[in-house]
């Protein structure tokens, strides 16, 4: 068991040493938006410009504000989830104790 | 619990362990993007050909290292500060123990009810049974009954040691003399393991934590066992 969730563990992949992108919720989706981003970005000011250097200066800021923004965007939708989650499971167990007290009260 | 050459947090049992977890990811994610940035900028300065002896300032990029790290700053510090107030919000708890630290064991006391107390031993290793951990297994865990406020007080007996279990998020010096407290919710049932992360002589490496979350009827049978047994 242990030896399995070690496995699994070593399959991180980690950016630059530090972001685990396979463990980190919207961490994987952020960099390829990002990636996605920069590579548009870059190519329609390259296109509209023909300037190499300043492209990659474009692709690169492309490649920070989509990323930062689909981050942003993947965890509050993560959180508003989460609440979702927490009110439901409050529900299922008021409910499971309803049909308890009511089976109780019915056998008695 | 902890596997083999881990990097990263456990996983959370605590709703508080929960937040410190998204935290985390929040501002290693701006410090990767930061990271980034640097690494781009010296790369793009290692092989421009731009050169120009004549600047002598700039107002448009001084505005932007000033504000861009302000904004960076304010971006960490707010999810910061509301978990810092969120662990110190006041709870009512259902059960209070106490946690005393002793070279070289923990002891526990449940004294809301019944005087219930209990000394936790470390397992030796050759003592260990298959399928149990090699220097975190205790001879009596402290169990508490799951998805209930559980207030713990936390002092010691000699020196100076630490009561901390990772995946509850908890870590509180235990100081001879003085009362620390700390509060905390499982939020599933399960074993959890910490170890005493204050130096305290030579076994401070053996001196185990062990947290039982079970139902409460089986917290009820528990203790009642125990205050048969003492």
């Amino acid at each position: 068991m242990a030896g399995e969730e070690g496995a699994g563990q070593e399959k991180g992949f980690k950016l630059l040493g530090i972001l685990d992108v396979q463990r980190t919720p919207c961490a994987k989706d952020a960099i390829l938006h990002g990636a996605g981003g920069s590579v548009a970005a870059g190519m329609l000011f390259f296109l509209s410009t023909s300037r190499v250097r300043r492209t990659f200066d474009v692709g690169f800021a492309g490649f920070m504000l989509t990323t930062l923004g689909s981050w942003f965007y993947c965890r509050m939708n993560n959180a508003k989830l989460r609440v979702q989650q927490r009110v439901i499971q409050e529900g299922i167990r008021n409910k499971m104790i309803i049909m308890t007290c009511c089976c109780s009260h019915n056998i008695s | 619990m902890a596997h083999p050459s881990q990097l990263g947090f456990q996983d959370a049992a605590s709703p508080v362990m929960e937040e410190l977890l998204h935290f985390h990811d929040h501002a290693l994610m701006i410090v990767f993007l930061i990271s980034t940035l640097v690494l781009y900028i010296i790369v793009t300065m290692v092989v421009t050909k731009l050169t120009d002896k004549l600047i002598l300032d700039s107002q448009e990029i001084e505005i932007i290292w000033t504000l861009l790290p302000a904004m960076i700053l304010i971006l960490i510090a707010l999810p910061s500060l509301r978990i810092l107030y969120l662990m110190d919000e006041i709870n009512d708890p259902h059960l209070t123990i106490k946690a005393m630290g002793h070279q070289w064991y923990w002891s526990y006391e449940y004294t809301d009810y019944e005087d219930l107390g209990f000394d936790s031993y470390m397992i030796p290793t050759q003592d260990l049974t298959p399928g149990q951990f090699r220097l975190l297994e205790a001879d009596h865990r402290m169990v508490i009954p799951v998805e209930s406020p559980i207030r713990v007080l936390i002092s010691a007996d000699d020196v100076l040691h630490s009561w901390a279990v990772p995946c509850l998020g908890i870590k509180m010096d235990a100081v001879p003399g003085r009362l620390n407290q700390t509060a905390f919710i499982t939020s599933r049932p399960g074993v959890f393991y910490g170890q005493c992360s204050e130096i305290c002589g030579a076994n401070h490496s053996f001196m185990p934590i062990v947290v039982e979350a079970v139902p409460l009827e089986h917290f009820e049978n528990w203790s009642s066992m125990m205050l048969e047994d003492t």
